[in-house]
């Protein structure tokens, strides 16, 4: 591998790791909130494409607002879903899986039957050209995921330490019931749980849409791929998750390169299997939210 | 004394489990009541009750001779009941400064939450010293502290203790005993959850014993102290 190769290698893989990342942040809050695993999880994912589909491509608003639009429309998803998945749900997985995998195939027909299932929805990429990095050129469009993560996840980051309702958040994930007891409501915590893991899904759609193919089934593979960076991260942990996103997103990225796609996914999968070997409750498993 | 909770013939049932059966108590605004028994009798249910974590199947609860039975646990932690559960249970990756704010999680006024933190480091001088450690990594004696800090985070009118000196050491548990004491003579009332009756009927005012889900026996704490069945069975003499 030569140097340029490496660089743009290697730039690939920020890439990668960062929409890994934002999307796997919002699935383990809410593993960690409600100790439940949102199996549509890759569908607010799509959702958050389809925003920009809509408002950038059919409406011809600007990209940028059709992204932050993606936020608070995709979290409204991810409200609902609480409200009428989870909750009636609450502490029985079977229910919670068959509930949300079954929302997920109803957002695919749902979408589908709006716009098309066939053809696959283009979106005319915004951000042209590409930026010269020690002689390798990476596009705008994909450049601009690293910057908006590192915004994103960072705002997470704050909120849960700094702001009062992100402390409540942790204190539910490390222990409802004493979380009860100080006056926090578990509904309005698994809701704002919801809403964040929603918007940050919605988000991370969003900023792909132009990248790869916008269709009612895009975000089974990117649903997949969460659950594995949050397994391997340790379920519930947020630092876990963006840990295990970067290292699966270099695998992915520099085994690919190498030698083809199929045997990334193996190699990912393999490291899974490695972590859960030796550190059964995952990377940072110990460090809840 | 006014009455400040009651308990009217109220029953738990975990499924078709019955925790406890018949149970009614007062509390006296400003006293200390202990609930003494074994293992299993339905202490720990009775409080968890009272706090709204689990429901009664009949029966009544009152605070301030208005019926909190069907009040959700947030709530009744607002009007003034603070619980520090069996077992401790401070959040443990979190701070010892954030588990006090928790605490305070109802409270809007951030001075009178801030002057509450220096109450609540003068009744346990290690905990401001530790502020910054995490809740987890301190020993069991620190964490009953803490939880006992972080219930007077919500200014109660009420609090439910339940085993404050489970697992402790002879010398924590008098540092315990101590604190209750210190708390008391702040103002506060406590219902005083023990398996060990000897520290539970010194410190207390009244008691309630209790057996299989029923009180057994009740009656003024020096009362308690000097009853056969109370002495053979709980103290040990
Ligand atoms: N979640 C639960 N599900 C089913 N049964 C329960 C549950 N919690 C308590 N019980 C039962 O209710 C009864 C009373 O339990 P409780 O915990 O109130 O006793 P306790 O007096 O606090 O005992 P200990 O001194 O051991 O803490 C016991 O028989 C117990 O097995
Ligand atoms: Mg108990």
């Amino acid at each position: 591998m030569g140097f340029e190769t490496f660089v743009q290698t290697f730039a690939n893989a920020l890439v990668l790791g960062s929409i890994y990342a934002m999307v796997a942040v919002g699935l383990a809050l809410a593993f960690g909130v409600m100790q439940m695993a949102n199996f549509s999880h890759g569908e607010l994912f799509m959702a958050g494409a389809y925003v920009v589909y809509v408002l950038y491509s059919l409406v011809g608003l600007p990209f940028l607002v059709a992204v932050v639009a993606a936020f608070p429309i995709v979290a409204l998803i991810g409200m609902l879903f609480e409200r009428v998945l989870f909750r009636p749900t609450r502490g029985n997985v079977l229910s919670g899986f068959m509930a949300t995998a079954g929302a997920g195939f109803i957002m695919q027909v749902l979408v589908g039957q709006q716009w098309g299932v066939g053809l696959m929805r283009s979106v005319v990429v915004p951000y042209k050209g590409s930026a010269e990095i020690l002689g390798a050129a990476i596009s705008w469009q994909r450049l601009v995921i690293i910057p908006a993560t590192i915004i994103m996840v960072g705002g997470l980051w704050f909120f849960l330490k700094k702001v009062k309702a992100g402390k409540g958040l942790r204190a539910c994930a490390q222990d409802p019931e004493a979380a009860v007891l100080q006056g926090i409501s578990l509904n309005k915590m698994t809701s704002l749980a919801m809403l964040l893991s929603g918007g940050f899904a919605g988000v991370s759609g969003a900023l792909m849409a132009p990248i790869i193919p916008v269709t009612p089934y895009m975000g089974h593979v990117y649903g997949v791929t969460a659950f594995i960076v949050v397994i391997v991260g340790g379920m519930a942990s947020i630092e876990g998750a963006v840990l295990a996103a970067f290292i699966l997103g270099f695998i992915h990225t520099f085994i690919s390169t190498v030698y083809d796609s199929v045997t990334a996914t193996m190699v990912g999968v393999l490291f899974m299997a490695i972590v859960l070997v030796v550190k059964p409750t995952g990377l940072l498993g110990n460090v809840k939210v | 004394m006014t009455l400040l909770l009651e308990l009217k013939n109220t029953a738990v049932h975990y499924g078709k489990v019955e925790a406890t059966r018949d149970i009614s108590i007062k509390v006296l605004e400003g006293d200390i009541v202990t609930l003494i028994g074994a293992n299993g009798a339905g202490k720990s249910t009775t409080l968890r009750m009272i706090s709204g974590l689990v429901r009664p199947s009949s029966g009544e609860v009152l605070f301030e001779g208005n019926s909190i039975t069907h009040l959700p646990p947030e709530e009744i932690t607002g009007i003034g009941i603070a619980h520090i559960p069996e077992g401790r249970r401070v959040f443990p990756q979190m701070t010892v400064m954030e588990n006090l704010e928790m605490g305070a999680y109802l409270r809007k006024d951030p001075k009178e939450v801030a002057r509450n933190i220096e109450l609540v480091f003068s009744h346990f001088k290690r905990l401001k010293e530790r502020v910054n450690q995490a809740a987890g990594t301190m020993s069991g004696g620190e964490q009953q502290m803490l939880a006992m800090g972080r219930a007077l985070m919500s200014s109660p009118r009420l609090i439910l203790m339940d085993e404050p000196s489970l697992g402790l050491s002879p010398i924590m548990c008098q540092e315990i005993a101590r604190i209750i004491k210190q708390i008391h003579a702040h103002g506060s009332t406590i219902v005083l959850v023990e398996q060990n009756a000897r520290l539970a009927l010194a410190l207390a005012d009244y008691g309630y014993v209790l057996e299989t889900g029923d009180v057994a026996l009740e009656g003024k704490a020096e009362d308690l102290r000097e009853d056969d069945e109370v002495r053979k069975t709980y103290l040990g003499m």
